[in-house]
């Protein structure tokens, strides 16, 4: 069973291809890419004409929290996935602060089954840094290395014994997994409620320092001169912490880091008006930070963006600004989000895939991320340029609180296909 | 001070009283003339502009002064008033907020007087019901008619607020007085300075165009008025200051330090007081000097303005 998509816009940042050309999907794999007309177009079963649309890997979404087990109204993997599948997202990193949190090989053996029965985009998963993600005692990284886990992720919790991390990231090189570390100092930020400054100010909102992320980067940079290990900075959000990855990389350190949309398109001034879908961990920050993050983006300081997806409940959020709970839906905002960058010049197509598919599966040593002949064939269809809004009603998750409701967005996915499977198909 | 005329209610261009920020010079002004018209008539019968209306005091947050006062002002102009205090829920915290807000929907009320420990619940309210919305005081952010009422204290007094050299003094962290006053005060051409310990001032506080001083007699040096602030140690982590006794020493208002100040200066507080912690109580009892009774009194007129500016504009749109 073969596939031709001719006409197309072939966007392969691995192979440096961003032209005019064409692909090929035999029995589930990439056959062939290039640019230009495909010669052999009569051997091919089925042909699609994308009329220019592009062609590109599918993203890699590698910061997605699941609901399932624990709150599947919130989420279930089923859902996730579908939602997945209908915004162009070909495989995602499920980040293990379910309930029970995934700390052991069993949860891991039991999630990886369960998705590999709902088929869609290719469910992969982290292993928690620590037991119960409490801190205090490292979880059985070897054992989830075994079973399957593609790295190891502290979640939405953030390691504040120096001592633990060292070990983490001391015991993680044993495996070669990334370690994935989201950066709060939890003393600067302790009843925190935006960023800190003018803003929050007049709010009347306790402020959030951007020390309480830079100090935890720093530090943790630090340790990672003295073990060596793989160490990934979680959805960074400040122009402080930024300058220190920054430096790292200069100095060859491994280490890379991602953020996410909101960090990329929004600032603290949205929190005005006291709209809970702004109250997001790490806060929304300046227009400074933003600008920075702007930057690293395009400069490839920021390795990577992900979608931050975190289901959360109508009714934690229903609530004073500084009781509802942190986070937003994030999954189907990812690709519209990452077009808006690229419709707005901040990002060329062709860095916006390496953004959020191929550096992303680099980094966790996933297969995706690329065209090359021979590899699954994990590939969408779109038309980048088309303009929308995004619609929380429309969302296939559960959880449809974003910081995006009725923001303009650009582009439609018109086929996404995992291992050559069709997933999604725009209807009409 | 009587006036002539008779000043009419006032009509608001909002549905809700969320906050002095972004209300305009000329609706201060007609406020304030307004509450000025009550206080020379707190005595004597006025005409019942909230007659029939329901008024409901919704308190999630301990309070006596601001809550009293709100009930005699709704019942000086006629009104039927319900007390609801939901202090000590804080366990469930806004949990039952929305639910409370939609129960008491349904009994129709037309304005609810709000107060809540969390900046913000006055707007999350407002979606979820018809009534009007005073805003009571919420978390940090604004205690709008606290303001009011010391705007029109001050200006019974002096005869004017345009001009005069303001110092408010003590914990601005967490003061929604503070934030209300800067506002409200600054608005109608106050020079408005605030003095704190560093640990005490919110960041960015110099962004909103005032002065910011950490000594105490350089602060209040040429003041028109000292406004002490409560210490509010119920909102404080422990890690501000090092003791209410090196506190007191170094911001607490005492006849020393107040020889800065211009000669004819006033003291104000918006109370409870911390009697030696930031103010001396030779210096709160000085009838001379402190306003603070006066500040109590004029709560009761500030508050019948309000509601009934709200309930009048309500009227209209209806």
């Amino acid at each position: 069973m073969s596939l031709l998509l001719k006409n197309a816009h072939i966007i392969c940042p691995v192979q440096k291809i961003d032209d005019a050309g064409f692909l090929v999907i035999k029995d589930g794999h990439i056959a062939a890419v290039g640019t230009g007309a495909y010669s052999n177009e009569q051997s091919c079963d089925e042909v699609i004409d994308l009329k220019g649309a592009c062609v590109s890997p599918g993203l890699v979404d590698m910061r997605v929290q699941s609901a399932d087990p624990g709150a599947e109204h919130l989420e279930t993997v089923d859902s996730l996935l579908a939602a997945a599948a209908a915004s162009g997202v070909t495989s995602l990193i499920s980040l293990p602060d379910t309930n029970p949190v995934i700390d052991n090989a069993a949860m891991i053996d039991s999630l990886l089954l369960r998705s590999s029965r709902s088929g869609g985009p290719r469910l992969h998963l982290y292993g928690a840094l620590t037991k119960g993600q409490n801190g205090k005692e490292m979880a059985e990284l070897g054992m989830m290395a075994e079973a399957g886990a593609v790295g190891f992720a502290s979640g939405a919790h953030s390691i504040q014994d120096s001592l633990m991390m060292r070990r983490i990231l001391t015991y993680a090189t044993m495996f070669d997994k990334v370690v994935i570390h989201h950066c709060e100092d939890y003393q600067l930020s302790d009843k925190g409620e935006m960023n800190e400054g003018e803003t929050a100010t007049r709010l009347g909102l306790i402020g959030i320092p951007d020390a309480a992320e830079s100090i935890i980067v720093k530090r943790d940079i630090e340790l990672v001169r003295l073990t060596k290990a793989r160490y990934h900075v979680a959805h960074i959000s400040t122009a402080a912490a930024l300058d220190e990855v920054r430096r790292a990389k200069a100095e060859g350190l491994p280490v890379t880091c991602d953020t996410a949309p909101a960090y990329a398109l929004l600032n603290e001034l949205a929190v005005n008006g006291f709209n809970t879908a702004f109250r997001l961990n790490p806060p929304l920050r300046s227009e400074g930070d933003r600008l920075a993050i702007l930057r690293g983006l395009a400069d490839g300081t920021i390795d990577a963006l992900a979608s931050d997806h975190l289901p959360v409940s109508q009714d934690d959020k229903a609530q004073p600004f500084g009781f509802a709970a942190c986070g937003a839906s994030g999954i189907e905002t990812l690709f519209p989000m990452l077009l808006s960058l690229v419709e707005n010049e901040t990002l060329s197509l062709s860095r916006a895939i390496e953004l959020a598919s191929t550096a992303p599966a680099r980094i966790t040593g996933i297969s995706g991320g690329s065209l090359e002949t021979g590899l699954p064939a994990d590939i969408i269809c779109f038309q980048p340029r088309a303009a929308h809004r995004i619609e929380t009603q429309n969302f296939l998750s559960r959880s449809r609180i974003s910081p995006f409701q009725h923001h303009p967005a650009f582009g439609k996915l018109l086929y996404n296909f995992v291992g050559g499977d069709l997933v999604w198909r725009h209807d009409g | 001070m009587t006036t002539n005329t008779i000043p009419a209610p006032v009509t608001l261009s909002a549905k809700h009283l969320l906050g002095i920020e972004g209300m305009s010079v000329m609706t201060m002004h007609q406020l304030l003339d307004r509450a000025s018209y009550f206080a020379d008539h707190m005595t004597q019968d006025v005409e019942q502009t909230l007659k029939g209306s329901t008024i409901v005091n919704l308190f999630f947050e301990n309070s006596t002064r601001t809550r009293v006062s709100f009930e005699v002002a709704a019942k000086k102009l006629g009104a039927s008033v319900l007390n609801i205090s939901v202090a000590g829920s804080s366990v469930k915290k806004g949990e039952t907020l929305i639910d409370t807000a939609t129960t008491l929907n349904a009994m129709h009320p037309d304005i609810l007087v709000v107060r809540h420990h969390a900046a913000g619940t006055p707007y999350l309210l407002s979606q979820h019901v018809d009534a009007a919305i005073i805003n009571a005081g919420d978390g940090r952010r604004e205690h709008p008619t606290q303001a009011l009422l010391d705007a029109l204290t001050i200006k019974r007094k002096f005869g004017h607020i345009e001009g005069l050299r303001i110092a408010i003094c003590g914990d601005i962290a967490n003061s929604r007085v503070a934030r209300s006053n800067l506002y409200l005060l600054g608005g109608l051409g106050a020079e408005i300075r605030f003095v704190s310990p560093s640990t005490l001032l919110p960041p960015s506080i110099g962004d909103l165009g005032v002065g910011v001083y950490h000594d105490m007699r350089e602060g209040i040096k040429d003041c028109d008025i000292v406004m002490m602030l409560r210490l509010q140690t119920e909102r404080m982590e422990g890690r501000e200051t090092p003791s209410q006794h090196e506190y007191f020493n170094l911001f607490g208002l005492d006849s020393e330090k107040l020889q800065d100040a211009a000669p004819n200066a006033m003291i104000m507080h918006p109370g409870p007081m911390n009697r030696g912690v930031e103010i001396d109580s030779l210096i709160a009892d000085d009838h001379e000097r402190s306003l603070i009774q006066k500040q109590v009194e004029m709560g009761v007129a500030t508050r019948m303005a309000c509601l009934e500016a709200l309930y009048h504009s309500m009227a209209l749109v209806k």
